[in-house]
């Protein structure tokens, strides 16, 4: 069977099939299926990445989004409201304006995908993209590297802070509620 | 697959993450349109690296990047509604209506 | 190798592994509990269960996510299926050997856990549901010191293909280069294949966790699919850490059989031998000492390797 009719096939299922879940992840009743809706559509996007060549990322890609969607799941049945979708679930505001700017911005950025002339060089196949990649990593851009693991080590630190319990300022469920929006009227003694 | 086709896919991806962005009420789903959103980067990034810049790794760091401030985005997020969620019991944008602690 | 031997050849991988597993755990099972049938009874119990299963009938609850409930064993089933496929045989012998490999398997990992939460959350009922939280924080855990035990091995070999992490064990196998790595890696195969001690998903306490609400071909087929999970397991175990093929005398495929049958021996028979653990203390032995270890492990590792 021709390489390159196998690989056209396979594109555009992964990306009919990741454009489609994407959607879904918007159109389900569960909060749980959006997560799981929006994982198919991850590794739709990863398997892409895959068959263009950049084969690491692609599968790192789907493996971070593993865990990421669990704990999306995880986070929204803890948190919101009628998490299992056992009642039909359509929680939108300013819908107009929201399907307007998503035609809007896929016009346009198609229009630049179709018109604009980009250069035409395809990746050498030859050429391992993984050992490429790691001799960036540690090579020229090791500074970039290394300001990412910083970055994400910040934000670990941010983010038990902001999520711990025991704070500095006592037990984070006693933290400022939000007043009333009308005055109380005080009890008359 | 031509590079044309990856991009318009790429557009496409984030045009329905912008539009879950803008539309969804609750915090999680919003999330979910941003990730959407650097998905469609992602791809359009990969899709420009390997078919327009003839595979120069510094496409491959950047996206390296990009998933980056994935993993920051996810954190923060949810580190953040975790914090609202405690001390507003909201969990929809509704409920924030100003940002004041 | 052709599509059709490929899968051929990974569905009979499977089998065995799948048949293996239930044997020795009939086998440890009277050896130390004194429990199951004697002589040959023990051969002929699985396909006697099997044949049971498929009699019973299933159960139904109300509301439930039919798509997602027989996705899960599916899911499961086929991830164990991805992770033999990179998993190889003999040198130059695999079913798939890309060059991230290493990855792939730990991707097929990280999978599980979607399995297991869409196993327990589908059945709309409640113990299912608690099973499923609870493998979420179990799986959590278990990923970061299953990675960074994996990964101590790819150093010596510079490379993510498993082929070549097999290949660079010809002097000296990685348990001894990395004694911390297989103790690890062990823990987290028998967490990740959620059995004996660290079966807490589906354990006793939440009468069948995620598979309460399993009966007759649910059930066999989430049991099977757990099976070929822990035999994938346990053959990359005996692939990166016991040198694959490497061995005098024999051929290169009966060694690496048997280094997979005692790594499956040890992992299933964790079940009648230890204790089983509880989530609380499990999360934090995890995090305070595991990923510690295991970073331990890759920095001396790396040191040795300058």
């Amino acid at each position: 069977m021709n390489r390159s009719l196998v690989v056209d096939v396979l594109f555009w299922c992964f990306a009919a099939g990741s454009v489609v879940t994407g959607f879904l992840v918007f159109r389900t009743d569960s909060m749980v299926r959006a997560a799981f809706w929006l994982l198919a559509s991850f590794v739709g996007v990863g398997a892409i990445l895959v068959l263009l060549a950049a084969e690491f990322l692609g599968v790192v890609l789907i493996l971070m989004m593993a865990g990421e969607m669990l704990i999306m799941a995880v986070v929204m049945v803890m948190f919101m409201m009628n998490p299992a979708g056992l009642n039909p679930m359509f929680m939108v505001h300013q819908h107009r304006f929201a399907v307007a700017a998503g035609v809007v911005s896929f016009a346009g950025l198609s229009v630049v995908a179709l018109t604009v002339d980009f250069p035409d060089q395809p990746v050498d196949p030859s050429v391992d993209a993984t050992a490429e990649l790691g001799f960036e990593l540690l090579g020229d851009s090791m500074l970039v590297f290394q300001t990412a693991g910083v970055a994400l080590l910040a934000t670990m630190v941010g983010a038990i802070a902001l999520a711990s319990r025991n704070g500095r300022f006592g037990t984070a469920d006693e933290g400022s509620h939000e007043p009333p929006l009308e005055i109380e009227e005080l009890e008359s003694p | 697959m031509t590079l044309e086709a990856l991009l318009v896919v790429a557009a496409a991806l984030f045009a329905v993450g912008l539009y879950g962005a803008i539309s969804q009420q609750s915090f999680v789903m919003l999330m979910m349109g941003l990730e959407l959103m650097i998905n469609g980067a992602l791809l359009a990034l990969i899709a420009l690296w390997a078919l327009s810049t003839g595979g120069n790794p510094q496409g491959q760091m950047l996206a390296i990047v990009f998933m980056t401030v994935m993993a920051i985005e996810m954190a923060l997020g949810f580190a953040l509604i975790t914090n609202v969620y405690r001390v507003r019991r909201a969990d929809i944008t509704e409920k924030l209506r100003k940002l004041k602690g | 190798m052709a599509p059709g031997v490929a899968v051929v050849s990974v569905a009979v991988a499977m089998a065995i592994g799948v048949y293996a597993v239930a044997v020795i755990d009939g086998i440890a099972g009277r050896l130390v509990a004194g429990a199951g049938r004697r002589g040959v009874g023990v051969v002929l119990d699985p396909p006697r269960t099997v044949v049971l299963l498929l009699m019973q009938r299933r159960h139904r609850t109300e509301r439930a996510d039919a798509q997602g409930w027989a996705l899960a064993p599916a899911l499961l089933g086929g991830l164990a299926a991805t992770g033999l496929a990179v998993v190889p045989v003999d040198r130059g012998t695999a079913v798939a050997d890309p060059g991230t490999g290493f990855v792939v398997f730990a991707t097929a990992i990280a999978f599980v856990m979607i399995a297991v939460f869409l196993h327990g959350w589908s059945p709309n009922s409640l113990f299912p549901l608690i099973g499923a939280y609870r493998y979420g924080a179990q799986a959590l855990s278990l990923q970061i010191p299953f990675l960074l035990a994996m990964l101590a091995t790819a150093l010596p070999a510079e490379s993510l293909a498993v082929m070549d992490i097999v290949e660079a064990q010809g002097d000296v196998w990685n348990v001894v280069r990395q004694p911390l790595g297989l103790p690890i890696y062990l823990m987290v195969g028998v967490g990740v294949g959620f059995w004996g001690p660290l079966n807490l998903p589906d354990g006793a306490d939440l009468v069948g966790g995620t598979s309460a609400e399993d009966a007759g071909t649910d059930r066999l087929a989430w049991e099977v699919a757990r099976a070929a999970m822990l035999f994938a397991i346990a053959a990359m175990g005996a692939a990166v850490f016991l040198g694959g093929w490497w061995g005098p005398l024999l051929p290169g495929p009966v060694w690496m059989a048997l280094k997979t049958l005692c790594l499956l021996v040890v992992m299933v028979a964790s079940r009648h031998l230890l204790a089983r653990v509880r989530i609380e203390p499990f999360v934090v032995a995890c995090w305070a000492v595991f990923i510690p270890l295991a970073l331990v492990n890759i920095f001396v590792s790396g040191a040795l390797l300058l």
